[in-house]
Parts: structure tokens; sequence; C-alpha cells
């Protein structure tokens, strides 16, 4: 077990802080999505200030696992409906921000990008009071190239401390998997979807799944049962990991909120591998109008079709 | 003359998503020219394979299909220019999602059949129904929607034997 260095996030959050403060009180923007400390001890939670004297309250730390573009897309009474809305984004989130903006839900210039320089943060299983070790970081870290956001409008001059090499979770476990034979692998599925109780959180926390009404809701005609017993189960998780292929940013925030502890980020992260492999294609920090399911190029593979 | 019909002990079910104006056109062509296949496919026409939603197929095996089979225009040739460049990306991810899940790839096929190929899609309809009449029924996608008529736990000896017989 290796510790982590968290030694920046103290800089990061002063330089949030005054960020924060400036901009609000010159009115730049009229709002800010952020981090604020939790009432337990070491969590954090997201919070929406309009007022300057309140940027005192937004922190970062290890504990600031949240994906907060969710916010700008479905909306939020804290959140104005007019002018400028600053936003605290990790790497990963700021792929998520980028993605909807490729996707025509958010304009760039209606946002003010505050990027963090992350050294990881913990995962959803440990207590946020812990430290950041290679034990506790979730994940999504371990695999993670883009500690440093590129494109946003202020980021925090620091300096990332090297990163130690972590065990690579997801890479191994869709190895595992891929090595199965498929009766194998659906048993595992079977297993693992039969846990699933439709609460919907997967949905509710992804920043892709802003359709106003889900295929998964309509009833006329019904595509997938909306009831919580394994077909429909199944189904939906198929469905969704289909939706949100060539989309995702892997922010995992899915497997994070899941109560019944589903590796639905597997699913996501399989399905980028995949399309990076045929279309060349991946989440970056680029803005991309057309992802790899919008377009189409006639020299595509067709090896599987007689 | 009909050549004597061959009884199986197991009859496929197979669903056929098509474009109305190739593969369609193609089976008719087929029909028209009494060429002789397989009853066990069941046709549904749709505009275009890029309407074929993924969702429809996993309709399908829900349902109870034993095989899927999605056939459309050929690339160049969609009536609306561009619909199966578009399907055939999206075919190409659902299918790598599926073998992720643990379906058997071989009871899902795809393909382009022209109006002008009946006979190619005589030959395909053939050997899919045979490859699937080999592999026996689909049961992944029955078992699951079985679990939902009683719990896992109870296992009495009338429900196994209905079971049994479906």
């Amino acid at each position: 077990m290796t510790t982590i260095d968290t030694s920046i996030y103290s800089a990061v959050t002063e330089a949030i802080r005054g960020e924060a403060q400036r901009t609000l009180s010159e009115g730049l923007v009229t709002a800010i999505v952020g981090y604020a400390a939790a009432r337990r001890k070491g969590s954090a939670q997201p919070i929406v200030i309009t007022n300057a004297a309140d940027s005192e309250k937004l922190i970062f730390s290890p504990a600031c696992v949240n994906n907060l573009t969710v916010y700008l897309t479905k909306a939020k009474k804290e959140i104005p409906k007019t002018g400028r809305v600053g936003i605290v984004v990790k790497g990963c989130d700021l792929k998520a921000l980028v993605g909807l903006m490729g996707e025509s839900q958010l304009k760039r210039d209606e946002i003010y990008i505050i990027g963090v320089p992350c050294a990881g943060v913990l995962a959803s299983t440990v207590q946020p009071s812990q430290e950041l070790t290679s034990d506790t970081i979730a994940s999504k870290c371990r695999e993670c190239g883009e500690f440093l956001p590129q494109g946003c409008d202020f980021v925090p001059g620091v300096e990332i401390p090297a990163a130690p090499e972590l065990e690579k979770n997801y890479s191994a476990e869709i190895a595992r998997l891929e090595a199965l034979t498929p009766a194998e692998r659906w048993a595992y599925w079977r297993e693992q979807f039969s846990k699933c109780v439709k609460c919907y959180a997967c949905r509710q926390v992804c920043p892709f799944c802003f359709c106003e009404q889900c295929l998964c809701d309509r009833n006329k005609p019904q595509m997938v049962e909306s009831t919580p017993r394994p077909a429909g189960n199944t189904a939906w998780h198929i469905v969704r990991a289909m939706h949100l292929a060539g989309r995702c940013a892997g922010c995992a925030e899915c497997e994070r909120v899941c109560p019944m502890d589903i590796p639905l980020n597997l699913l996501n992260r399989k399905m980028a591998r995949e399309l990076k492999e045929l279309y060349a294609y991946e989440a970056s920090f680029q803005v991309n109008d057309k992802g790899p399911l919008a377009t189409y190029d006639e020299k595509d593979d067709q090896s599987f079709i007689k | 003359m009909h050549s004597e019909k061959q009884k199986h002990a197991f009859e496929p079910r197979i669903i056929a998503f098509v474009c109305t104006w190739c593969t369609y056109a193609g089976a008719d062509l087929a029909g028209t020219s009494r060429m002789q296949y397989p009853s066990n496919v069941r046709l549904l026409k749709f505009p275009c394979t890029g309407r074929i939603d993924p969702v429809f197929i996993l309709k399908a095996f829900q349902q109870g299909a034993d095989g899927v089979l999605v056939s459309g225009c050929h690339p160049g040739d969609c009536h609306y220019i561009a619909g199966n460049f578009h399907a055939r990306r999206r075919f190409a991810a659902f299918r790598k999602l599926l073998e992720f899940i643990g379906v058997d790839l071989d009871r899902l096929q795809f393909s382009w059949v022209s109006a002008a190929e009946g006979g190619k899609w005589v030959e395909m309809v053939t050997e899919l129904t045979e490859r699937v009449r080999a592999m026996g029924p689909m049961r992944e996608f029955r078992e699951l929607a079985l679990e939902e008529q009683w719990s896992g736990a109870l296992d009495a000896p009338e429900l196994k034997e209905a079971y049994n017989s479906i």
C-alpha cells in the first residue's frame, strides 16, 4: 500500500476560492457549482453559490467524487437560468462537459470552467475521512491519464506530483470476463443484474442521460419492462450501455451511486474500448460535433455482415 | 413438385428485420421465383436498416426468438442514402455488447441482400436456420422471463416438470 500525495489539494482549494470570489464579485458568472464540506468528517457535497461571500465554502479534497456536470443538464432550482455559470471540474468531469458541448446541450460561452489538477479521489466504498492510498483510490483514477484538465477558463497553477503505478481494476476485470465462455459471462451478468432494484440512480446521475423521456419509461409500445425483475433489469442495462456507447466519458458515477454495487462502468468501459478499436474514437478534451455512432465512414469494417 | 418436408425435433423461431427497399424485395423475389426456404423465418418490414433499433433485437430474443437476422441494402444502395452506413456502425457496437453480456453471436446474423438477390436470401436463411437448429433453443432470455414467475428459491418438482416441458 502506497500513500498518494494530495498535498496540492490545499493550494487548489485556495485557488478555487480566489477565482470564485473574483468571478462572482466582478459579475463574470451568476453562480458557481462546486464542492463544499459536508457534515460527516472529511466528506464533501455539491454546492451552488451565487454570492461572492460564500466562496469560502468551496473546497477540493479526495472526497470530492461527484461529477458536477450533471447539474448543468438536469435543471436544478439553485442554478440561475440566466448568465454564465461557473463549474468546478476534474479531468474526468471535463470530458463529460466536452461531450455535452459536442451534443449541443451546453454552449461554451455560457459556462465558466474551473479545472482542477487532480491526483485522484476516494472510492465510494471507503469512509470519506480516510487517507488517499493505493487501496482507497477510486477504480477510475487508477486508469486515469488526464490529471490536468485542458481548455478551461481557469486552472490553479500547481505541480501535480508523480502518480505511483496502480493496479488497473477495470482492465483486469474486462480481460478476465473476455477470457470466459459466453455461458460463463452470461451467468456472471445474470447474477449482477439480478441485484438491480431499478432505482435508476445510474440514469439520474449520468450527465449523458438527459432525454426528456427515456425510452425505458415509455409504455406504448413498451420496449423495456419497467419492473425490477430479471428480464427487465437485463434489458435496461443493455439499453443503457448501448445508449452510452461512444458518449460515455468514463466518470464512473453510475457505478459509484449504484446501491447494489453492480459493476456498471465495466460495460461502459468495454464499449469505449471497442469503439476505440473500431473507429479510433475516445472521449477527450476536444469537442467533437459527432460521436462515433452518429457518423459513418464508407470504408467501415463489415466483416461481420454477410 | 415440392420435395418431401423433413420432420425435425426442434423448429427454431427466427425473426428477420428487413428493409423494405432491398431485402424485403429480395425475399419477395425468392417467393415469386418459387424458391424453397425454411418457413422458420418471420419477416418484419422496416423502412430502412437505420430504423432498426438494437432494442428490437433484444425484444425479439426476450419474446422467444432463437435467432435474429437483420438485413438491408448493400452499402451505397440505401434508399435514404446513408441509413445502412449508420446501422452498420450501430450493429458493430451492439454485437460487441451482446458478446460481452454472454449471448452467442452465432444466433445473430447481419447481411446485405439486394432486391435482385433472391438466391442469396434463400441460401442465407437456410444456413441460419440450420445453424440455430443445431444450437438448440435460446434459453438465456427465456429463463430470465421465467424467473419472474416464481422465485429462484422455489424448487418444487411440479414446477421443474412444468419448466422442462416448455
